[in-house]
């Protein structure tokens, strides 16, 4: 320090001696841009809008595989623990979180405020041992809350409260960010809404439980089977799938990706065509989180056309 | 001199117990102000330089000194628990960056400490060795307590139950010791950190077992209700946290109600302290938030004033000492008045004997520099677990 | 050797007086000096040896006018020419023997202890027939032993004369004629001359000469 100390009043003398009338003086240095790290990716998404270039947003978790049931590595575990803030989606979403030694006050569970509106799922067993009593484990909540536009747009509006705590002098910007994208959820939103308007009661059935905030939110008649994109249905499976379509006479079948041909053909021999709606929790292979909704909803478009 | 050095030299040596007692009186005399001294000198630094690196610390009311001792220095005197609460009360108050530390359990004598990850930084502890904590069950070991335990990177230890006010709900839990932290020469040297979630796990209100409903021995089942299972005392809570077992870990009950013993609070800036201290003096503030540095500065005045009293005691005896010795010589003059007269008629000035004596006292006191110098370096060496066994425990 | 002429001493307190109009002692000369308690024979040994200063008259030792002598020069005179023998021996306790016997060399500057003296302490604690002794404390010796060592360490600064007081006194008789061969040879292997007070009168006739104390001494009536 007393090095550097020394070399600045030297600078300071030499631009004393020069002469002070021409001397620009330069910005302060801005603050360190701030280190986010997400959960998942529309998480990074909502962020990098929000903050700009004032955070470098990481999500760390691997193309592959779903980054609900991700455990990070210890690279990744060393760069959630040294960020400034870690967006959290809550609703029992990364479960890993519980178990990692991460700094309570720089998490941020987006989900936080909405937690009244959250989606129990059925048929969980509770336990009870010791003197606690019963108590029933996480991961009973349903936590694909981005799909529901509304929902997502809050968690967004979370994002930017972090980033305003931890940059106060940002805020505004922040506030802006936040309007802008809080916009174009607000389109898509009703863009969807306008799409199923009226056809609501139209049975479709989706491959994974992960639609019940989206269904929620237009209130979609689907049934949920638990099928991999990609692998064919088993027979018990297909068994199953058949007796529901028997009560639940859906003319769709909702995918998380793209589905193997196989499955494809199946469906279509039942009369059931196939459509993806990426959820997205994963960073996606080509454009961001709004280009894959609207892709998303384009592909809808032709479900309830 | 030399010669009456050796003459000297071998009076001593033949008046043993003289000699020996002579010397354990100045050097008592001697090593009580010089050791109070040494031990005062550390335990300012020691206490000191701590209280004033941590600006703040909110804790349960009561004593202050207790919450100052266990928060700072890790003491066994564990102060009325708080919870999570407190922390995100601060947090909440964006005043100040809370670091919750939970300092209840011990491991083989050293103090186990719940933090954040935090807290390292705070106190700017590197990890030497190994990595930093990762997972629920790791923990970094402070330099000492990785010498005097034996342990390092790869081995485990085992949290012990002598603490436990609650026999029902807490386990023997084996930590993983992941990483070896750099010396700092503080309190953090002797304690084993782990994750707060861990040192709850201890507590048993996060838990790891087999999923019941699962299960395929029945008799792990007590008895199943409607979507309840109940568990058996045949249920066994996992007491090692594995990979594989890592994810059965799940927290019982509100995560803010979990225990901590004091929350460190690190202001963004004095203004914002001085109004985060503002927010507990209300009289419906549950907790106290007190500066470290005023606590210690009251112990070590009192200590001081007690040190002040002490070395009047010991200018006394010193004094009391030095006329015993008077008198002692005058004595041994006396008893030697034969040697002094046979000298005298071998040819000798009387005065001859005068130099004897002043050989036989530099002998002695510097024997007994010798031991001061000994014992003082001991003290000097051992003055770090000094002032933690008299003013810490 | 000694030759004392009209000598007068008296202490300071007390009635005390020595008279001594003439004595004198050749050199080699064994001279014995009896006498009752009280008569002065120690009081002459201390004038001879300068520790006493008489009143009036000469001491003359080996030529050196003992009565004329400094502080400094008597005590120089004493460590290089007289050797005392006492009757209690006056070993130092916590010297072994031999520091006892070269203890002379440690106490005063006027004599340099080398090597040569060191192997001399031995010759002569070996004709004394203590050499087995030397690393031994007094207090593990016989009084016969002690005084050998005593005699060593009188003899070992080569003294010209040899001032005992009582040097058998405190012997069983045994001991005693031994002991006093053994000064005997000694003085005359030193080719000393010797000047010792005695009880002892039945080893008066191994002396060459016995000097009665009662010619000299002169009580006054209170």
């Amino acid at each position: 320090m007393p090095a550097s100390k020394r070399r600045s009043t030297l600078l300071v003398a030499c631009v004393l001696a020069v002469g002070v009338s021409f001397v620009i003086v330069p910005d302060l240095p801005a603050e360190d841009a701030l280190s986010v790290y997400t959960v998942n990716y529309p998480l990074k998404y909502f962020a990098e809008r929000i903050a700009g270039d004032h955070a470098s947003v990481a999500f760390p978790a691997p193309a592959e595989g779903d980054p609900a049931y991700w455990m990070p590595d210890e690279e990744a575990i060393a760069g959630y623990q040294s960020a400034d803030i870690v967006l959290l989606n809550g609703a029992g979403y990364a479960h890993w979180v519980g178990k990692v030694a991460l700094s309570q006050f720089r998490l941020v569970d987006t989900s936080a405020a909405l937690r009244d509106t959250l989606i129990e799922i059925a048929d969980t067993t509770t336990h009870s041992h010791g003197p606690t009593g019963e108590h029933s484990h996480e991961g009973t909540l349903a936590f694909t809350t981005w799909l529901d536009p509304a929902l997502a747009a809050q968690q967004a509006a979370a994002v930017g409260e972090a980033l305003a705590r931890k940059r106060p002098v940002l805020a505004d910007e922040f506030l802006a960010n936040y309007e802008a994208l809080a916009g174009e959820l607000l389109a898509l939103d009703v863009e969807i809404a306008a799409i199923v308007a009226g056809k609501e009661e139209r049975p479709v059935v989706v491959s994974h439980p992960v639609y019940q905030y989206f269904t929620r939110r237009y209130g979609l008649n689907a049934a949920s089977v638990h099928w991999e994109p990609d692998a064919p249905p088993d027979a018990a499976q297909w068994r199953e799938f058949e007796e529901l379509l028997e009560r639940h006479p859906a003319g769709w079948m909702v995918w998380e990706g793209e589905p193997v041909e196989a499955a494809v053909e199946m469906l279509a021999a039942a009369g059931v065509r196939s459509l993806v709606f990426d959820p997205c929790g994963n960073t996606p292979e080509e454009g961001d989180f709004l280009t894959v909704m609207r892709t998303n909803v384009e592909n809808l478009r032709a479900a309830y056309e | 001199m030399i010669d009456s050095l050796y003459l000297a030299w071998k009076y001593v040596r033949f008046n043993r117990v003289k000699f020996w007692t002579l010397v354990a009186c100045i050097t008592l005399v001697a090593f009580l102000p010089i050791a109070l001294e040494l031990l005062l000198d550390e335990s300012e630094k020691q206490l000191l330089s701590r209280a004033v690196t941590t600006p703040l610390v909110v804790g349960a009311k009561g004593s202050a000194l207790d919450l100052v001792m266990n928060s700072l220095y890790f003491g066994d005197e564990v102060p009325e628990i708080i919870t999570m609460e407190a922390a995100q009360q601060v947090a909440d108050a964006g005043l100040a960056l809370p670091i919750p530390v939970y300092v209840r359990f011990r491991a083989r004598g050293h103090p186990i400490v719940g933090t954040t990850i935090d807290y390292f930084g705070f106190r700017g502890l590197e990890v030497a060795e190994g990595r930093q904590i990762f997972v629920l069950g790791d923990c970094v070991v402070g330099a000492t307590a990785a010498e005097r335990l034996g342990i390092g990177v790869g081995d485990g230890i085992v949290s012990s139950p002598e603490t436990v006010f609650d026999l029902a709900g807490i386990y023997p839990l084996k930590m993983n010791v992941v990483g070896v932290l750099r010396k700092s020469h503080t309190s953090d040297d002797l304690a084993i950190f782990v994750d707060l979630k861990t040192a709850w796990i201890m507590q048993g209100l996060v838990h790891g077992h087999q999923d019941l409903t699962k299960a395929d021995d029945r008799q792990l089942i007590l008895k199943e209700e409607e979507g309840n299972v109940v568990g058996s005392p045949k249920v066994y809570e996992f007491t090692e946290i594995t990979e594989e077992n890592l994810d059965a870990f799940h927290f019982h009950g509100d995560p803010t109600t979990a225990p901590i013993t004091a929350v460190i609070a690190v202001p963004n800036d004095e203004k914002a302290g001085t109004i985060l201290r503002g927010r507990y003096l209300t009289p419906e503030a549950i907790h106290q938030i007190i500066v470290p540095k005023e606590v210690v500065d009251g112990l070590l005045s009192n200590i001081f004033r007690i040190k002040n009293v002490l070395d009047a005691v010991i200018l006394l005896v010193g004094l009391a000492t030095a006329l015993a010795m008077v008198l002692v010589f005058a004595l041994s003059l006396r008893l030697r008045k034969r040697e002094v007269d046979t000298i005298f008629k071998i040819g000798c000035k009387r005065a001859t004997i005068a130099r004897l004596l002043t050989a036989e006292i530099l002998i002695i006191v510097a024997s007994s520099a010798v031991l001061v110098g000994v014992l003082a370096a001991v003290i000097a060496r051992y003055d770090n677990a000094l002032v933690r066994m008299l003013f810490i425990r | 050797m000694i030759s004392i002429r009209a000598l007068t001493f008296r202490y300071p307190t007390g009635e005390f007086r020595l008279n001594m109009p003439e004595f004198d002692v050749a050199k080699s000369e064994k001279v014995a000096v009896i006498g009752p308690s009280g008569s002065g024979k120690t009081t002459l040994l201390n004038l001879v040896a300068g520790i006493l200063t008489p009143l009036s008259g000469s001491i003359e030792v080996g030529g050196t006018g003992v009565h004329a002598l400094g502080d400094t020069e008597r005590r120089d005179y004493r460590i290089t020419t007289i050797g005392f023998v006492f009757q209690d021996f006056e070993l130092l306790d916590y010297l072994d023997v031999m520091d006892n016997i070269l203890l002379p060399y440690r106490i005063t500057g006027a004599l340099e202890l080398g090597s040569d003296v060191r192997a001399r302490a031995l010759d002569l604690a070996s004709e004394m027939g203590i050499s087995g002794l030397v690393s031994r404390h007094p207090t593990e010796l016989s009084q016969g032993e002690k005084q050998r060592a005593a005699i060593c360490r009188a003899l070992l600064p080569r003294p010209k004369l040899i001032l005992a007081d009582e040097a058998t006194g405190n012997l069983d008789p045994v001991n005693k004629g031994h002991i006093l061969d053994l000064l005997f040879q000694s003085v005359d292997h030193h080719d000393a001359t010797l000047l010792a007070v005695t009880h002892d009168h039945e080893l008066l006739d191994r002396f060459d000469r016995v000097a009665d104390f009662h010619d000299f001494h002169v009580w006054e009536a209170p």
